[in-house]
């Protein structure tokens, strides 16, 4: 099977590089980048399997990367999950509207959980969901 | 012969005389009748000039008595007529007071700081310097104008649309009339013996109080925002330790990482404490109504409060009515929060016993009931009145715990209120506290909805 790979968009250093790690340990081919602006760059190099994004970053935020990317005819299906500071039940429900797949709150961070939503949008990817 | 013709003739001659002495004496009876005559009426002449004479001096007596009362008369008039100079000074008097007194009221009225209008029976009756002012309208343009009327000048119409969606015609609303300007209208009935003449509306600049009321807000947001992104990088980074991603650690590391781990998870609870009042403050804090059932939100809640209660060797319990309940809306995470709130301190202040947790429908009422019951150290008197404050924490709580942000049940009080509930205790030192609040089971006040 293809080795799937993540983009992980995200400003503060030590999450990246603690979920670039727990990612590979999974299995996946883990690529990161420190704003939405260097994101986008890299998406349209090389489109990755899902994008995991901060919503507050410099140069470009997650809200503006993840309209971009619906604009892309080559994006806009590669599925999304925001992991965000914040996370009020609107600004999901606004996020889930606008298709992206799930949203992780950082304060409320557990290994297993962030594991477990990528797993799950990846497997989903694979076999498209009939009736979901 | 002519003797006796002599004599004849002086016989003739004597008795000539004699008629004619007896002639005169006739003729002097009748001039002496006539003169009686005349006499008499003299007399009578005379009588009567003396009547008329007297009746002249009564006359004159009268008329000297009706002169003397129309003198009288006369200075009564005149005194009558100081008195009503007087008076009509007086009414001259009262007259320019009330006229200063307009003039003040007046002058009040177009000194006021705040805009004023005076509406009466629809139509504007005063429109003040200050209201032109926020309108940029003149008083002519609206004086003795329908308010409706108005609807389609673009300058007053959303003071017209704000007159249209309150029912009462007593209420006090923020209207935001630009970008830059947002005023505070508040109106209040003109009473005059009981009888409602009007509406006096006053408009209060708060463009100032808002942006300053934002700025602090968003302070407040932002700080706790910024706050929890080291938060989480150092609960992930802890977590990870702890789960042995980073290597073996020893029994000795790990009880300490995970007391980092706990005091961080502290941090964050008051960081969101800290966002949730923010939120509060700003009047959008209710967010995602849902249909739900009561015994199921706390069913929810109960959760991991069980163990932590049995933890500390407390019993826990939860109390669901047999009957199935009817659904409500409302902010279900919130209203899961207002329950651990209060569930937290219950837990917290309790040293032995336990707690018992139950909901009632009150079909009469229409509402529900929930209730937190602890058999805890009680709140003492003197600090009953400050428990939903801001930051207030229990003098005990004080002296022996660092724990605890003092928002918890400020924020439930905030969470039951924005639904239209109500939130009260009993307490008894020594013996425990109960807890209740009520939601009214058919929709809330919307106005906490933004």
């Amino acid at each position: 099977m293809k080795i799937k790979k993540i983009l992980i968009l995200e400003d503060e250093e030590i999450i990246l590089d603690l979920l670039s790690k727990k990612l590979a340990e999974q299995g996946y081919e883990v690529k990161t980048a420190r704003n939405g602006k260097e994101g986008m760059f890299m998406m349209e190099k090389e489109i990755p399997d899902l994008v995991l994004t901060d919503v507050v970053m410099p140069e470009k935020n997650g809200f503006d990367v993840i309209s971009e990317m619906k604009q892309n005819e080559l994006l806009k299906n590669v599925p999304i999950i925001i992991i965000s500071n914040s996370g009020q039940p609107v600004e999901i429900d606004k996020a889930k509207e606008l298709g992206v797949s799930d949203w992780v709150i950082k304060t409320e961070f557990d290994p297993q959980e962030i594991i477990q939503k990528v797993n799950k949008v990846l497997t989903r990817a694979i076999h498209p969901p009939e009736a979901d | 012969m002519q003797e006796k013709e002599e004599l004849q003739a002086k016989i003739t001659e004597l008795d000539r005389t004699i008629k004619m002495l007896v002639r005169r004496d006739f003729e002097l009876s009748g001039i002496k009748e006539k003169r009686e005559v005349e006499l008499k009426e003299l007399d009578h002449i005379a009588k009567l000039l003396i009547r008329r004479d007297l009746e002249l001096t009564q006359t004159r007596e009268k008329r000297e008595n009706e002169f003397q009362k129309l003198e009288e008369r006369t200075k009564e008039l005149e005194e009558s007529k100081e008195a009503l100079l007087n008076i009509l000074e007086d009414v001259e008097e009262e007259k320019k007071r009330t006229e200063d007194e307009k003039n003040k009221t007046e002058a009040i009225i177009k000194n006021f700081a705040d805009g004023l209008l005076l509406l009466e029976e629809e139509k504007i009756t005063i429109f003040n310097p200050k209201a032109e002012e926020i309108f940029g309208l003149k008083e002519e343009e609206v004086k003795e104008k329908i308010i409706w009327a108005l609807e389609g000048n673009e300058k007053i119409a959303p003071l017209v649309a704000l007159f249209k969606a309150e029912k009462s015609r007593l209420f006090r609303k923020e209207l935001s009339l630009r970008e830059d300007l947002i005023v505070e209208v508040s109106t209040t009935a003109v009473l005059r013996e009981g009888e409602e003449l009007g509406n006096i509306v006053i408009f209060h600049d708060i463009t100032r109080e808002k942006f300053v009321e934002r700025m602090k807000t968003e302070f407040v947001a932002i700080a706790a925002h910024q706050l929890r992104t080291p938060l989480s990088a150092v609960k992930w980074i802890l977590r990870m330790f702890l789960d042995g991603d980073m290597g073996q650690i020893s029994e000795t590391q790990s009880q300490f990482l995970q007391k980092t781990y706990e005091s961080n998870e502290r941090m964050i609870n008051l960081v969101n404490d800290l966002l949730n009042v923010a939120r509060i403050e700003e009047g959008r804090f209710l967010q995602k109504m849902q249909e739900c059932d009561m015994a199921d939100i706390l069913l929810e809640t109960v959760g991991t409060f069980k163990e932590e209660a049995e933890k500390k060797g407390l019993s826990f319990s939860c109390v669901l009515p047999s009957k199935k309940l009817p659904k409500v809306s409302v902010d279900k995470e919130k209203i899961i929060m207002a329950i651990q709130n209060i569930i937290e301190n219950a837990i917290f202040y309790t040293k032995s016993g336990g707690i018992s947790l139950s909901v009632d429908y009150l079909p009469q009422k229409n509402e529900f009931m929930v209730k937190v019951q602890d058999t805890g150290i009680g709140i003492p008197e003197n600090q009953k009145v400050r428990i939903f404050s801001r930051f207030f924490r229990g003098g005990t709580a004080l002296k022996t715990e660092t724990e605890g942000s003092g928002l918890g049940l400020f924020i439930a009080k905030n969470i039951v209120e924005a639904h239209g509930g109500k939130i009260w205790f009993d307490s008894q030192e020594g013996k425990g506290t109960t807890f209740y609040f009520t939601l009214p089971a058919n929709g809330i006040a919307s106005k906490n909805l933004k």
